[in-house]
């Protein structure tokens, strides 16, 4: 049998094989933030769900430190013992959930990482992508979990204890306040960024088809 | 001048997959070498490595033992960047499996693997439509995986393939999920890209309208070469081997 007649008649063209040529990918991190983007808007439940929990746990943490401010205020101030330990289960409670949510969002997309791997993907891009995404995410509950976590515990005291508003909202208090909203953002987005590094590490190190096979 | 490169050189390649303790011997000392334009299928009962040989010469996979020379371009020799360019534009693989992102229209699926190139988002869009339109779904650009038939699936993979117009195509079975004539119409594609463009077609099948336009056959039995046979008076042995 002879191959199909209709097929056009032109000489297959041998590639040059005198100069071998080795490309490079083009995919600069500018390229990598829109990805992160774009993969954030595509799945925008996960990741609403994944910023919750950054968000959840930083509001715990900020809405204790603020509680540690707002009580000697209002002249019912703990024992110091008692503050440092809550600060300190504030800081686990979070740190625990941010890791846990990040972890997840990283690992169940390794068959992703395997995919954009065999099309091209660096192991750098792979880690900008994730990387970014993590910090994105870290940022955006981390900014609204701490103005939430500040402001809840305010205007509960300030509606619980009204003779105090005055004292609350005292603008010396302030600079403090902000600090401790400064300090939930900066951990959110380190958490975040930390927790999705460890699998997106080892992901973007595997082999494609290594990754193609995993199974969470 | 020496003589020309070829397009891919398998060297006494092995595969060994330790599975709970237990070693499965994927290939064991395959041998081939195949030039730039040919049109070779590869053919072979299920598990005869047919995935696991395509995965070593897509570079998504290492040999545990052996080597694979691309364009003469030792693998095991590249740095992982040059490794990823290899996968992006010079090879083109359609997976057994697909392997499409779920949460990506079959548009930017197709997509995708430009993006790794710096190709601008119009063009990428536009070439992605192009491309889904020449394997028949013109008309499912922004449906989603889950939204679409295996066949149709399989063929937005077809497409992303050849994105980047990519000198060797590895397709493992790429008309096993389709009917008759849309198998048919893949063939030709394939078929064109060879003949126009001088593309390496490297080819898993049990189809034997894609076994008859192939240059050469070559049979996998349990991890090696059993044979390997020119395309003239093959028709009855493939037919045998189907026994
Ligand atoms: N990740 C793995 N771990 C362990 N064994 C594997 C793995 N992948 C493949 N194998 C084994 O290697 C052998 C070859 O598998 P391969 O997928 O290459 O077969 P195939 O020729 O592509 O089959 P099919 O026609 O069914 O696609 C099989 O025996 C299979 O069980
Ligand atoms: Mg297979």
């Amino acid at each position: 049998m002879s191959p199909k007649k209709k097929e056009p008649k032109t000489e297959p063209k041998p590639q040059n094989t005198a100069d071998v040529k080795i490309g490079s990918i083009k995919f600069p991190i500018s390229e990598a933030f829109r990805f992160s983007l774009e993969s954030i808007r595509k799945r925008f439940t996960r990741a609403l769900i994944t910023a919750f929990s950054v968000l959840l746990g930083i509001a715990f943490m900020v809405a204790i430190m603020t509680m540690g401010i707002i009580l000697p205020l209002i002249d019912q101030t703990p024992p110091p013992q008692y503050q440092t330990w809550m600060a300190i289960i504030a800081l686990l409670v979070c740190g625990v959930g941010i890791v846990n949510s990040m972890l997840m969002s990283v690992t169940e997309r390794y068959k992703e990482i395997g995919t954009i791997k065999c099309l091209g993907a660096t192991d750098t891009n792979v880690l900008q992508i994730f990387l970014i995404e993590a910090l994105l995410l870290g940022v955006l509950g981390g900014v609204i979990g701490a103005c939430a976590g500040w402001g809840a515990t305010t205007v509960i005291y300030m509606i619980n204890q009204p003779q105090y508003v005055d004292r609350i909202l005292n603008t010396t208090n302030f600079v403090t306040y902000f600090t401790y909203i400064g300090e939930g953002i900066g951990i959110a987005s380190l958490l975040s960024v930390a927790a999705a590094a460890y699998p997106a590490v080892y992901a973007a190190r595997l082999n494609p088809a290594e990754a193609l096979r995993y199974e969470v | 001048m020496g003589e020309a490169v070829s397009a891919v050189k398998v060297v006494d390649v092995h595969k060994i997959y330790h599975l709970k303790g237990e070693e499965v011997h994927a290939l064991q000392g395959i041998n081939l070498e195949i030039p730039h334009g040919e049109y070779l299928s590869v053919m072979g009962p299920s598990g005869s490595g047919k995935t696991t040989l395509f995965n070593m010469i897509g570079g998504i996979d290492r040999p545990t033992k052996g080597d694979i020379f691309i364009d003469g371009v030792d693998l095991s020799k590249i740095p992982s960047r040059a490794m990823a360019w290899l996968r992006c534009q010079k090879i083109g693989y359609i997976f057994q499996t697909f392997n499409l992102i779920p949460v990506l229209t079959a548009r930017e699926n197709v997509a995708l693997p430009m993006t790794f190139l710096g190709v601008p988002k119009a063009e990428r869009q536009q070439r992605a439509a192009e491309l889904l339109t020449i394997v028949g779904l013109g008309d499912r650009l922004d449906h989603r995986p889950t939204e679409l038939s295996g066949g149709q699936q399989q063929r937005v993979a077809i497409a992303r393939a050849l994105a980047n117009n990519p000198a060797i195509i590895l397709a493992d079975e790429p008309t096993g999920n389709l009917d008759l004539n849309t198998g048919f119409a893949i063939v030709q594609l394939l078929y064109r890209l060879k003949a126009e463009r001088g593309t390496t077609i490297i080819c898993a099948t049990h189809d034997l309208k894609m076994i008859d336009i192939s240059d050469r056959v070559v049979f996998l039995r349990d991890g090696t070469v059993e044979n390997i046979e020119k395309r003239r008076g093959l028709v009855l042995s493939a037919e045998e081997f189907e026994e």
